[in-house]
């Protein structure tokens, strides 16, 4: 089958973040200095290789973007200084935008500006909704208990509707990733009965990401699990246990000790990844797109002003501590409304699927080889 | 040119997209200087951009009003067609677009401001920079240096020298030969190296004219073209040449034990020592450095002297200095190679069977340490200390596979940017001797891009490729020691694969970098080394032997990494040069001396010479 190229596809790629594709001549040195690359997935090269020659096709299908871990031992040893590691990076977010229904999430990737546009719109929108919900039905001097200005009830409901469509958002993107990455291939047959029997890889990547941990630097790895552990405890708590996190005055350890460790895991790893972007500490903090910063800076924002309201509560500032709630949720429903299904958060999806569908694709490929040998011979010998 | 036409208007666009080449250079004086020119209407800066969009050139050239274009910069070549399409697009002569080639004329260097103008001035004018840009030519002394006596430096002494002219010939180390005394094979033809290098080798010792300063250095050069003086460092041999009759007396008795620079570390030699037994010198000389009577003062040892049969050796021998003047030099200084232990992963230094190309090709001369047997290093006691050593053993066991890493410190940007040139084609010549030797040995090539541009040399690979070797496209990255020999990993890019081999032995294929003092030396001569630190030629194109200093020459691989018969052309050519100046007794001086207002005169004379307004001068008379 005739393929077609697309020639802007290196063009495209750049404004999603990948500079120096262009310099890369197929040394092949990344692909062996990578851990991960082995016998069915060849990458970075090979990818390099897709964006030279402009296969949007065969990159849309390409699971190997999402197998990178970006240590940087790749771009640093590259001689050509084309940023392998980068450009994987890259392509990861060129996919999430393809994988993407709407549109929108290409939109943001393209444009800071638009994302920037979108989040202030998102939050000037939820401020103004909560404000009037609780001067209509609450007391602004009161945070929690009868009369409360922003019932924990009311919020959780509320919490729960916006995962809803959350989830069905991220889903019809999941959906479509499995389509360009497994379901349309019609040379790799998956057998269902594999797809049962390794569905346990999501989760287990997704809690874990015991791949990450495989790469040669660790720190970047625990780091990255800390940040996410952190979050997911919060998300815990959030969506289960709203109402005894929020009421006082009494502090339930059980839960808040959870909180607490959260709280300070967030907090610690946003500001550590923030200020190795800032000063390039490790290689892949050097190149920073227009989405990781707002990102961080949402995440931190969204953390301090949660921090906040809860010092403030705890402290007796009931008003003070019912307007950062306020600002808190003016950052959180942006940041999931956004980020989850359009923007950097959609990778906790993706993630472990691409391990998942990987695991699925080298299955069925190892096996057609031990049948049907692919050419073997490394060399040209007479 | 039509005289009755309306006067051109030329524009003149500077590039800087080979920034990096032009550090240095005051772009903004040449601009000025520009400026001043007849005829020049315009002046634009183009920046730093690679791709100059035709139609807005077309706009802007439309604009300006200009007729004529000149784009100047390093090597503005690559802009051309665009500016030629833009010419068309603006309705003027797509013929009237000229360049001027900074890097062509040697102008990259801070010191070289006039050869920039100068080729401005030459694209402004339409005239040949080497017809126009000439400086006046000086009386010559007939004597010539030449520094480094390695192949080049040998071709281009026996060539002047035959002619009858005396020559001084400078080497750091005791012996001439330089590094192609150590080589086994030459590729593509697999000739001895020593059976081609030996006989020059020896015909230049005995030669009349032909004054051999071995353990030397230049140290200091003064004076002007045509007349240097210069002032060698003859560091102590500490035995008479002329007594010493290499009967080996003294390096038996010797106690002191030190790796040999000749082959490479693999192997010792003793502090009194001749490096092979063809050396030229014919004598023993002592690394003062290492002698235990050096070292003590007279103190201890001392065992050579009262050894030596024609009591050659002088233990207290001091350096000397000595002045020569000289007409001409010629710099041969050639290379070292990379430091294989910059770069980790490969393992070397830290494997003890990962070798770099100059340790193979000692190890697989006939001449070596091992009488040419391939084996692997293994471990030794040894007799006194009890330490463990890896040492090359003849009785050792012979490598079963061995890999040969292509592009190491070379093609990197992490280390030489640049190719050198020879190292595709010395690992096809070291498959070659793998697979010559040890038949049944699995040999393979990992390279980046075959590089086989010579005469033969595609050949040569074919049929390295029919001889068994697997040549696999792809660069390795990593070396491991495994559970049998060493774990070698690399990516087939053909085949798309991630190839994991286990080999015995590994040879790394180092680039070349210019040889240790290459800076200082330019700094005594006063002439460029260029952005890589090879000497920067005085014309890449039409002159890759002079430099911007008259009388000073360039020869083999200093100018640039090249092979053997490059080299030899090259000195050659070098010699002839020499050899005209001599015999004409005049040569040119310095090239940046001319000042830019003579340089503008100079070039719109030649202009009108060319449009034959003005006579051909006369040849200029020799002294």
């Amino acid at each position: 089958m005739a393929i077609r190229a697309n020639p802007h596809l290196i063009d495209e790629l750049e404004k999603y973040g990948a500079q120096d594709v262009v310099k890369c001549y197929h040394c092949g040195n990344c692909s062996a200095t990578c851990p991960f690359s082995g016998e069915v997935f060849v990458f970075p090269r090979k990818s390099m290789r897709y964006l030279q020659l402009g296969l949007s096709s065969r990159l849309q299908g390409n699971l190997e973007p999402w197998l990178c871990y970006y240590c940087g031992e790749c771009s640093e040893e590259c001689p050509r200084g084309a940023e392998p590691g980068e450009t994987m990076m890259s392509m990861r977010r060129w996919l999430t935008a393809r994988y993407d229904f709407t549109g929108i999430s290409g939109l943001f990737y393209r444009s800071a500006k638009a994302e920037l546009l979108a989040i202030a719109l998102v939050a000037i929108l939820t401020g103004l909704g909560l404000t009037l919900f609780g001067l209509a039905q609450g007391n602004i001097n009161v945070y929690d208990g009868p009369g409360a200005f922003l019932p924990a009830e009311n919020i959780h409901i509320f919490d729960w509707i916006m995962a809803g469509v959350l989830v069905v958002l991220l889903g019809i993107n999941c959906v479509r990733m499995w389509w360009y990455t497994v379901g349309s291939d019609k040379e790799v047959r998956i057998p269902p009965g594999d797809y049962l029997k390794q569905f346990f890889l999501v989760p287990w990547h997704f809690f874990t990401q015991r791949r990450y941990s495989q790469c040669d630097r660790k720190q970047p790895w625990a780091v990255h699990l800390v940040l996410m552990l952190s979050y997911l405890t919060m998300l815990i708590l959030i969506m289960f246990f709203l109402h005894r996190v929020q009421h006082g005055p009494d502090i339930d350890w059980k839960v808040h000790a959870f909180g607490y460790v959260a709280a300070v895991g967030l907090v610690g790893t946003t500001i550590f990844a923030l200020a190795g972007r800032v000063r390039k500490t490790w290689t892949h903090y050097k190149h920073s797109h227009e989405t990781d910063w707002i990102f961080l800076v949402l995440l931190l924002v969204v953390s301090l002003t949660g921090i906040a309201q809860h010092v403030l509560h705890r402290g007796g500032w009931e008003v003070a501590a019912n307007i950062v709630y306020i600002a808190h949720m003016m950052g959180v429903v942006p940041m999931l409304v956004l980020e989850v299904p359009f923007s950097k958060w959609s990778h906790m999806a993706y993630r472990p699927l691409a391990m998942y569908f990987s695991t699925l694709r080298e299955k069925v490929l190892l096996a057609e080889e031990k049948t049907e040998p692919r050419p073997q011979s490394a060399a040209q010998t007479a | 040119m039509d005289s009755t036409a309306s006067p051109p208007k030329i524009g003149i666009f500077f590039s800087r997209a080979d920034a990096g080449r032009l550090d240095g250079l005051d772009l903004a004086q040449v601009m000025d200087f520009a400026r001043d020119l007849p005829g020049v209407a315009a002046v634009e800066d183009l920046g730093s951009e690679a791709f100059p969009d035709p139609e807005t050139l077309a706009e802007t050239i439309k604009r300006l009003g200009v007729t004529e274009v000149v784009i100047a910069g390093d090597s503005p070549g690559g802009h051309k067609p665009v500016f030629t399409r833009a010419m068309v697009m603006a309705g003027g002569d797509p013929e009237l677009v000229r360049l001027a080639s900074f890097g062509e004329v040697g102008a990259a260097a801070g010191t070289a401001e006039n050869s920039a103008l100068a080729a401005v001035a030459c694209a402004v004018h339409g005239v040949p920079y080497g017809l126009a840009v000439t400086s006046p030519r000086v009386p010559v002394h007939p004597d010539t240096l030449v520094i480094g006596a390695g192949v080049a430096g040998i071709e281009t002494s026996l060539r002047i020298a035959g002619a009858g002219h005396k020559v001084h010939l400078v080497e750091r180390a005791a012996t001439i030969g330089g590094h192609m005394a150590m080589f086994d094979k030459t590729f593509p033809t697999l000739d001895c190296a020593a059976c081609i290098l030996t006989p020059k080798m020896v015909a230049a010792g005995q030669h009349d004219n032909i004054d051999i300063l071995n353990c030397s250095e230049v140290q200091d050069v003064s004076g002007v073209p045509g007349e240097y003086k210069v002032r060698v460092l003859r560091r102590a041999k500490r035995v008479d040449p002329d007594a010493c009759v290499a009967c080996h007396a003294c390096r038996d008795v010797c106690p002191v034990r030190v790796p040999s620079e000749f082959d490479e570390g693999i192997v010792e030699r003793k502090a009194i020592y001749m490096a092979f037994p063809q050396a030229i010198p014919n004598s023993y000389v002592v690394d003062g450095d290492n002698c235990l009577w050096v070292q003590s003062e007279g103190k201890k040892c001392g065992a050579c002297v009262k050894k030596c049969p024609k009591d050659a050796i002088h233990l207290d021998e001091e350096p000397h200095s000595v002045e020569l003047t000289v007409g001409n030099i010629v710099v041969a200084t050639g290379f070292d190679t990379f430091d294989a232990e910059l770069i980790e992963r490969y393992g070397y230094g830290r494997l003890p069977n990962v070798l770099t190309a100059l340790e193979f090709e000692r190890l697989t001369n006939a001449s070596g340490p091992t009488g040419g047997r391939i084996v692997t290093r293994t471990v030794r006691r040894k007799r006194k200390t009890k330490q463990e050593e890896w040492v090359f053993d003849t009785d050792a066991p012979a490598p079963r596979s061995v890999a040969i890493i292509h592009c190491v410190g070379s093609r990197d940007q992490n280390h030489n940017p640049y190719c050198s040139r020879v190292c595709c084609m010395y690992s096809l010549k070291f498959a070659h001797l793998v697979k010559e030797k040890l038949p049944d040995a699995t040999c393979y090539q990992f390279y980046i891009d075959m590089r086989a541009f010579g005469k033969g040399y595609e050949e040569f690979f074919e049929r390295i490729k029919d001889e068994g070797v697997f040549v696999v496209r792809g660069r390795t990255a990593k070396i491991e020691a495994g559970p049998d020999g060493m774990l070698i990993r690399g990516e087939d890019v053909v085949h798309d694969r991630i190839r994991e081999f286990s080999v015995d032995m590994v040879l790394l294929a180092v680039g070349l970098e210019p040889a240790k003092g290459t800076q200082r030396l330019a700094k005594v001569l006063d002439i460029r080394p260029g952005i890589d630190g090879w000497f920067t030629e005085l014309n890449y194109n039409s002159d890759p032997t002079a430099t911007n200093r008259g009388g000073i020459h360039v020869a083999g691989v200093c100018q640039g990494p090249k092979d053997i018969p490059d080299t030899v052309a090259q000195a050659s050519a070098v010699a002839a040069r020499v050899l005209g100046g001599v015999i004409s007794g005049s040569i040119r001086g310095d090239r940046d001396t001319v000042s830019p207002d003579e340089i503008a005169a100079n070039v719109a004379r030649r202009a009108k010479i060319i449009t034959q307004e003005e006579p051909w001068p006369s040849e200029p008379t020799h002294t």
